[in-house]
């Protein structure tokens, strides 16, 4: 195996007294794709920030390439390069907002064919837009010359914060292409954070689920948020829109998450057994693990979302479409609280 | 009223005839603020940029002494000069009192807060975004500096123009350490108060017309500036 391009251990990053990443043990492995997936303040940015060398951690070191850096290090400042979630140019044309990071590089050479091609890239005619002023672009057009600045650099790690999140559909679809053609093209790992979730099972080579600034999971759990309300005496849960009652055991703090793991399927409603729930729900979506083949139904309960993995076997036998009302499964017993 | 209009005429005759004390007024201004600006940028950009960009303790009673010293009275900046300048004073052996570089001196100290207040402002209220985009680039320490000074052009320039505007009008410190000497320290500003008080009013509404045009053009070239870059 390669020699992983980044390696932290038991790193951490405070703003004032308030912990917001905390990762025991993080690789990633060159050229692969990685998606962060987690709610708003989950540490998605700032673990982008932290890799991308923007910020240096309150604690712990990074390794990237084999060599211990931090933000300005030379070993790594012309090798990453990230693009923030929203649009952002520097106040000049779009050709000398892109050709920026190669100047800096002292890559003057050829400085016209290699603007060209970013813009081409990401589905910008040079002709018609390399002289444009950073103002007169829409959202998704900065965007995608933003990304066309990072690609130009041809870097060996690209960080994407939610790349797709304010721009319409078209413009979405040339960033997502763009963005894996870099892959293709310069072995460019990609670190992508992102709420499309169905995009990144699509194309990641590993998931990784953040909370509360910790790494847990592959994002495949179904992680239900506070506040519960106590229904009755030891009976802790939620009252969903459709009267039925997600139960779980008493949890440690009102805002603590129950991640619940969904033992089976059924069309029919189950025969449950001492220390089992079973809900009802429609069928929301259905997406495909590229890494592992494996299916995914994502089954709306009330408007509680829970994954489900489904077998061949599953899948086969009930048929599971989007729109089907199918029955879950779980045990109060292995709901973990984070 | 009829001195307004005579001002108007009185202005035209002395800028088209040439008139020797006039022109000797105009470049006695353009020159004095011309070097006050130039070191009042030189130190003040640097030093807004930090105080903008750094966090550090003391920052915000240091803010507050640089926004307290932007309405320094410009009587007040002459009299420390003076007393610093004349020849019992500390730099008196420099023999810099009564000559434009004195004046410069004083101007520098009235426009200099103004450009660190101001330059600070722009910098505070840059997008953190810049910063990431920048470093996110690979820039390093220095091309960060320099390419955020760069990005909050707008915001220096507007504070470079109010410098530039408080040296061009100012009175306290022309006279009090430029002595208002005719050929040599005289200056527009100077020379208007001088004319006031012999009754001159058109040649004092000439001078102030002439102090307007300049203005205009410094605001001219600074508008096509901003709109070129």
């Amino acid at each position: 195996m390669d020699l992983p391009i980044y390696k932290i251990n038991s790193l951490k990053h405070s703003y004032g007294s308030k912990t917001v990443l905390a990762i025991e043990h993080l690789t990633v492995q060159p050229a692969s794709i990685v998606g962060l997936i987690g709610p708003n303040g989950s540490g998605k940015s700032t673990l982008l920030k932290v890799l991308g060398l923007i910020e240096k951690p309150t604690q712990g070191k990074i390794n990237f390439n084999g060599h211990l850096v931090e933000p300005f290090s030379d070993e790594a400042r012309f090798l990453i390069t990230m693009l923030p979630q929203e649009p952002f140019l520097m106040k000049r044309s779009v050709f000398n907002n892109v050709s920026y990071g190669l100047k800096l590089r002292g890559n003057g050479r050829d400085i016209t064919d290699k603007v060209n091609q970013a813009l081409s890239l990401v589905g910008l005619d040079s002709k018609d837009f390399a002289q444009r002023p950073w103002y007169a672009l829409s959202g998704g057009e900065a965007q995608r010359v933003a990304l066309a600045a990072r690609l130009a650099l041809k870097p060996k790690v690209l960080l994407l914060d939610e790349p797709t999140a304010s721009v319409d559909a078209a413009s979405a679809q040339l960033i997502k292409e763009a963005s894996l053609r870099a892959r293709q093209e310069f072995g460019t790992t990609l670190i992508v954070a992102s709420h499309d979730w169905q995009w990144l099972y699509e194309i990641c080579d590993e998931i990784l689920h953040l909370f509360k600034g910790r790494i847990f999971g592959t994002g495949r759990e179904t992680i239900i948020f506070g506040p519960w309300q106590k229904l009755g005496p030891n009976k802790w849960g939620k009252i969903l829109p459709n009267k039925q009652q997600l139960l779980v055991p008493a949890p440690p703090d009102q805002k603590a998450a129950a991640v619940i793991d969904i033992m089976s399927v059924s069309e029919d409603g189950p025969t449950i057994a001492s220390e089992e729930i079973a809900l009802w729900g429609t069928v929301s979506r259905l997406s495909l693990e590229r890494k592992t083949g494996q299916l995914f139904a994502t089954i709306l309960v009330g408007d509680l979302p829970f994954t489900v993995r489904l077998t061949p076997q599953q899948n086969k036998k009930h048929a599971i479409f989007p729109g089907k009302t199918i029955h879950i499964r779980y045990r109060l017993d292995q709901i973990k609280w984070v | 009223m009829n001195f307004l209009l005579e001002g108007f005429f009185e202005a035209y005759r002395l800028l088209v005839s040439g008139n020797v004390e006039t022109y000797s007024a105009i470049l006695a201004t353009v020159k004095v603020s011309s070097y006050s600006i130039g070191c009042s940028l030189l130190l003040g950009i640097p030093l807004g940029f930090c105080l903008g960009y750094f966090n550090f303790s003391g920052k915000k009673p240091l803010r507050t002494i640089v926004d307290t010293l932007m309405a320094l009275p410009t009587v007040f900046i002459g009299l420390l000069v003076y007393a610093f300048l004349t020849h019992r004073g500390p730099l008196g052996d420099f023999g810099l009192l009564f000559t434009l570089p004195g004046i410069a001196i004083g101007q520098t100290i009235l426009a200099l807060p103004i450009v660190v207040g101001l330059s600070a402002t722009a910098i505070e209220s840059m997008d953190q975004k810049l910063r990431i985009t920048i470093m996110s680039m690979g820039a390093n320490r220095r091309q960060l500096f320099l390419s955020s000074l760069w990005e909050s052009r707008h915001g220096i320039l507007a504070g470079a123009i109010a410098a530039y505007g408080r040296v061009m009008t100012e009175v306290g410190i022309s006279m009090m350490v430029g002595g208002n000497i005719k050929w040599h320290t005289r200056t527009i500003t100077t020379a208007i108060a001088l004319e006031t008080n012999k009754g001159q009013f058109g040649m004092g509404v000439a001078l102030g017309l002439v102090l307007l045009a300049i203005a205009f053009c410094v605001n001219v070239s600074v508008s096509f500036l901003r709109r070129r870059y």
